[in-house]
C-alpha cells in the first residue's frame, strides 16, 4: 500500500517547540482532518510531509512509491503533493499553468489528454484558459491550484484550507472536485481550523492541541459538531 | 559654431554608413569583449547569486555584502588589478594575455561579475518562496524548479544582465589597462573614444559615441517594455 510515514516526529522554530507527534501514518485512499488553532503547525506538518521542510527530528519515508532516481535528490518530494492555502500561480495564463504542471506528471499522453480534459470540466476553467493567472479571483486561483493537482493524478494531496474565503459557488466546484478525488482513491490530508462540508468527507482525525498531535480513527464528534453548527445557522 | 558640429556630425555618420573599416574594427573589438566577458561570467554569477539567496553558510552575509561592495569599484582599479594578475611577474603571468583581448575580457569579467551576482541576489531573494514549493510539490527536478524561478523571475534577471552588459561596454578605465588601447587589436570605443578626442579627431569619436548612444537606446527601450509586460502579482 502506498503510504508516508513519520515517526517520533518533532518540529522546532529555535527553542519554540511547535509540536510533536509520535507516530503518523498517511495512506493512499484515506482521508484525513487535520485541526488545530491558528498558529498550531498545521501548515508546518503539511509542508514536513511534502518534503519542503525538514523536521527537527525524527523521520518521514515512503512506502509503496516507485523508486525515485538518485539524481532525483530528496525522495520526499514530489509524493504528496502539498496545496499553499493561497496558491502559488506561474506568471502566465491559465493554459500555461495546466500545462507546466503536466509536465511533471509522468503519464502517458493519452492519459495526459484525458485527464487534461477532466480538470478543465470539473475546475470549470474552460472560459478562463486564456486568461493570464494573476489576474483570477481567490475561487479561481484555487480551482486552478486544484486542477494543477489533479493533472498528477496524485496518490497523496494535502490542502491547507482549501475553501476558507471563498463563495459558496467556488467552494461546491472545489468541494465536488475533493469528492472525485476520494472517490479515484487519492489520499487526502485536509487542514481546517473549522468543520465543514469537506471535513465531513473525513474518517480519520488528526489533532495538534498543546504541542502533540494526536490522532483518532473516526469523526464522530466532528460530524455531531457540523450538524449542530448547520442547526445553528439554519435557524 | 553651430556649422562646425552640423559638419562633424555628418563626418561621424559617413564613418558609419561607408563601413569604415577603422571604425568598424573598433566597434566589433568593442562587442565581441563585452559579449564573450557577458557569457562567460552570467551562468556562474547567477548560480552564485542563487545560493547567496537560498542556501545557509557561514560567512553568507559576508560574501554578500563583499559582492555588493565590489560592485562599486572602479573600473580603473579594478584594470589596476588585473594588470597586476597579467603583468609578466603577476600570478597569470604565463598566461601572457597582457594587452591582448582575452586580458580585457579577463578584466571586463571582474567588472561585470559584482554587478550579476549582486542583481541576481536581489532578484532570488525577492522571489515568493511558494513558487520554488509549488514547482517542486509539484514534481519538478531541482533544475527544472530553477527554471521555472528563473522564468518567474525574467525581468530582474534581464534587468541584471543589461546592467551589466551597460557597465562593460562603456567601461575605459580597465580596458585601456589592459588592453593597452593597440589599434585593430585591443582599441574599444571608449578608449578610442578618448584618443580621438585627445588628439582632436572628434569625428570619429562622435561616430563611436553614437554607437553607445543607440546601443543605450535599445537597451532602455527593451527594459521600458520589459518593465510594461510584467503586471504586478496579487495573491
Amino acid at each position: 500500500m502506498i503510504k508516508l510515514i513519520a515517526q517520533d516526529l518533532e518540529m522546532r522554530f529555535g527553542e519554540r517547540l511547535l509540536f510533536r507527534a509520535r507516530q503518523l501514518e498517511f495512506c493512499q485512499g484515506e482521508v484525513i482532518y487535520l485541526q488545530g488553532d491558528n498558529g498550531c503547525g498545521k501548515t508546518t506538518l503539511m509542508k514536513l510531509l511534502a518534503g519542503l521542510l525538514k523536521p527537527s527530528a525524527g523521520t518521514i519515508y515512503t512506502q509503496g512509491f516507485p523508486a525515485t532516481p538518485w539524481w532525483r535528490g530528496d525522495t520526499l518530494l514530489g509524493k504528496a503533493i502539498y496545496l499553499h492555502q493561497h496558491p502559488y500561480l506561474f506568471e502566465g495564463s491559465v493554459s500555461y499553468n495546466l500545462q507546466l504542471a503536466q509536465k511533471y506528471s509522468g503519464l502517458n499522453k493519452a492519459e495526459q489528454r484525458t485527464r487534461m480534459q477532466s480538470a478543465i470540466e470539473n475546475a470549470q476553467l474552460g472560459k478562463l484558459l486564456k486568461t493570464n493567472a494573476s489576474t483570477l479571483s481567490g475561487g479561481e486561483r484555487q480551482r486552478l491550484a486544484l486542477a494543477r493537482a489533479w493533472l498528477l493524478k496524485p496518490k497523496l494531496l494535502m490542502l491547507d484550507e482549501p475553501i476558507s474565503n471563498m463563495d459558496r459557488a467556488s467552494q461546491q466546484t472545489v468541494f465536488a472536485m475533493i469528492a472525485e478525488l476520494k472517490q479515484q482513491g487519492t489520499g487526502l490530508l485536509i487542514s481546517s481550523h473549522q468543520h465543514s462540508e469537506l471535513t465531513a468527507l473525513c474518517h480519520q482525525h488528526w489533532h495538534i492541541e498543546s504541542q502533540q498531535l494526536t490522532t483518532s480513527a473516526n469523526l464522530t464528534l466532528a460530524t455531531e459538531e457540523l450538524q449542530e453548527e448547520n442547526y445553528v445557522a439554519a435557524h | 559654431m553651430s556649422e562646425g558640429w552640423l559638419a562633424l556630425i555628418q563626418q561621424a555618420l559617413g564613418l558609419l554608413f561607408s563601413r569604415d573599416p577603422e571604425v568598424w574594427s573598433i566597434i566589433s573589438v568593442s562587442f565581441s569583449v563585452s559579449f564573450a566577458a557577458l557569457l562567460i561570467t552570467l551562468l556562474p554569477s547567477m548560480i552564485l547569486g542563487f545560493a547567496l539567496a537560498f542556501v545557509q553558510f557561514p560567512g553568507r552575509w559576508l560574501v554578500t555584502n563583499l559582492v555588493q561592495t565590489l560592485q562599486s569599484i572602479p573600473t580603473v582599479v579594478v584594470g589596476l588589478l588585473a594588470y597586476l594578475l597579467l603583468t609578466r611577474n603577476g600570478a597569470l603571468g604565463d598566461l601572457r594575455w597582457l594587452f591582448t583581448q582575452k586580458g580585457m575580457i579577463l578584466g571586463q569579467m571582474m567588472i561585470c561579475a559584482p554587478v550579476l551576482i549582486a542583481m541576481s541576489h536581489a532578484a532570488f531573494t525577492s522571489v515568493d518562496r511558494r513558487a520554488w514549493e509549488t514547482s517542486r510539490t509539484l514534481g519538478a527536478s531541482w533544475s527544472s524548479a530553477i527554471w521555472v524561478v528563473c522564468r518567474e523571475l525574467r525581468v530582474p534577471l534581464l534587468l541584471a544582465i543589461i546592467a551589466a552588459f551597460s557597465r562593460i561596454i562603456t567601461e575605459v578605465g580597465c580596458s585601456m589597462m589592459v588592453g593597452g588601447n593597440i589599434a585593430h587589436v585591443t582599441r574599444n570605443i571608449p578608449t578610442a573614444i578618448s584618443l580621438e578626442t585627445s588628439k582632436g579627431d572628434f569625428a570619429q569619436a562622435i561616430a563611436l559615441g553614437l554607437v553607445l548612444l543607440v546601443l543605450a537606446l535599445i537597451l532602455n527601450f527593451a527594459l521600458g517594455t520589459l518593465r510594461g509586460r510584467a503586471s504586478p502579482r496579487s495573491h
